[in-house]
This record gives structure tokens, sequence and C-alpha cells, in this order.
């Protein structure tokens, strides 16, 4: 049995999640990206669906940390450092 | 010089570690922050998860080999501290039903809307009407196995193979809750798109633009 040397359309939309992730092999890329190239409507929902999700990403990654987080941190790890009876004194089991 | 440690024997935490791990902890910490607040759902539990990760990798930190990806170790640490902490707490309370998630949702949604006969990029065009606070409610929509795996796939841009080490369960089992959850996750948004009256502006916003 030959490999496919082109996908239909049915073939590419079980494939545009992974695609859109890059989690397909080089070679289904490779073809997946042919099709795309030459059919309008697959195109037109992979554009819509890129878009989407980069706009997702970028929304939700806005946000702002607390500005004294790791001094918070850092000041419960040196409450732990060896001698001070935290559990990093402890022999390791 | 770093210390050489036996294969599968933690190593004790050494004088001078904890500077080394801060080293290590101070790069990811914000994507943490921000991926515990998408688990947690609110800023307080969020800060406490990300602080007993923190402690947790510290007393951990002997173990992590070194050269190998903290970012990844630290956020399973992350994530296993959540499920330990929150999971038996928190049941389930999701306004998201399940049923076969819808493929291209918004895709749909909008050319039903007649959106794409009116403008050249429509996803755009509902993109830049969506905000930040808009995402975050419909991911923290999900339920919970979804909103996990959507959170480090979303925020972090973990490959399916890092979220399935990560979370702990088979690659092929990560592979469709992201290609699931991210179904659900539209569906979510187009609900809150018509909530905050959103939907109703997308076709005034393009018929301006002509």
């Amino acid at each position: 049995m030959h490999p496919p040397d082109r996908f239909t359309c049915e073939e590419v939309f079980a494939r545009l999640d992974d695609y859109l992730d890059r989690e397909l092999t080089a070679e289904e890329m490779r073809l997946v990206h042919a099709h795309l190239d030459t059919c309008a409507a697959c195109a037109s929902e992979h554009q819509f669906e890129a878009t989407v999700l980069t706009g997702v990403k970028d929304k939700l990654r806005r946000l702002s940390v607390p500005s004294d987080l790791m001094a918070r941190i850092s000041a419960r790890i040196a409450a732990e450092r060896p001698g001070r009876g935290g559990l990093a004194a402890s022999p390791s089991q | 010089m770093t210390s050489q440690v036996a294969a599968g024997q933690p190593a004790p935490i050494l004088p001078g570690s904890a500077a080394q791990f801060e080293a290590f902890l101070e790069p990811v910490l914000d994507a943490a922050y921000g991926t515990a607040l998408r688990f947690t759902r609110n800023r307080a539990d969020a800060e406490d998860l990300v602080q007993e990760a923190a402690l947790l990798a510290y007393r951990g930190f002997g173990s992590f080999e070194r050269g190998s990806n903290f970012r990844a170790w630290f956020f399973r640490i992350l994530t296993n501290a959540f499920y330990s902490k929150y999971r038996k707490r928190k049941r389930q309370d999701t306004d998201v039903e399940l049923g076969p998630p819808p493929e291209l949702y918004l895709y749909v949604q909008t050319a039903t809307l007649g959106l794409h006969g009116k403008s050249t990029d429509p996803a755009q065009a509902l993109m830049a009407k969506l905000e930040s606070e808009h995402v975050t409610a419909a991911i923290e929509a999900l339920p919970e196995e979804y909103r996990v795996v959507a959170t480090l796939y979303f925020m972090e841009d973990f490959a399916y193979q890092e979220i399935a080490d990560i979370v702990g369960v088979p690659v092929g089992t990560i592979r469709s809750r992201i290609h699931r959850g991210r179904r659900l996750l539209q569906k979510a948004l187009w609900r809150i798109a018509e909530e905050r009256g959103i939907v109703g502006t997308l076709t005034d916003a393009v018929d301006e633009g002509h």
C-alpha cells in the first residue's frame, strides 16, 4: 500500500487540530499544508481556527502577578534551610 | 562545579542550594502563577498553590536532574499539588454541558450571523471584541479535567507529550482532552459573547467599516 500523495478535505479536517498544534508527522504536516494551499474552503476554516487559537492564547496570558510573590516564597524557603528546624534539615530517607 | 548525584538517589539539600533553586524558580514564577490562577479560579488560592508548590519543589530539588527541563518539572509539582489540595474539596461545578463537542463552533456561528460575507477576517473581528476577562471566564467554565489540560496548553505552549508527563495520563488522553477542550471553550466563548451583548455588536462594527 502506497502512502497518499495528497489528502482529501475530510482527511485534512480530521487532522486540523493536530496540524494547528504541529503534532503531526513531518509528512502529514506537508500533506495538510499542500492541501490548504489549493483548497480555499479548508484554508478558510484553518485560518479561522488559527486566529481564534492565537487570540485565546494572547488574551489568557495577560495577567498581573503579585509583585511580592517571589519574596514571600524566598522567606518561606529561608525558614526551611538546614539548621533552622525545617524539613531540609532532616536526614534524607 | 555541580555535585554528582548517583542515579535514582535523591541528593540532600545542600547549604546554598536555596539560592540555586530560586534562580531556577524565578523565571517560571509568573507563568506558574498564571496557570495556578486558571486552575484555582481565584487569586488567594493561586498564591497559596504556587507557594506550596515552590516549597515542595525546594524540598525535592535534590531529585531534580540538572540539565533537564525545570519548567516541566515544576509544573508537574504544581499540577499534582493542585489535584491533591483542591480536587477533594471542590466538586465539579461547571456550567458547560457535556455533550458531543461541536466542531468549528465559532466558525459556524459567525457564518450563520453573516459575518463571513461582511468581513475579510471574521475570526479577527470576533477576537477583537473579546476581552481577556471573557476568555478567562470561558476557560474557567470548563470542567476541571479539561480546564487543567487547556490551561497548560493555552498558557504555556507545552507539547502534548509534555502535558501527558505533567498530568500523568497517556498522551492519547491529553490529545483528546485538548481537542475536545478547545471545542468546549469555543462554545463557552460564544455563550459569553451572547450574554455580554458582544454578538449583537459584531455585524454592526463590520457594517460601520464599509
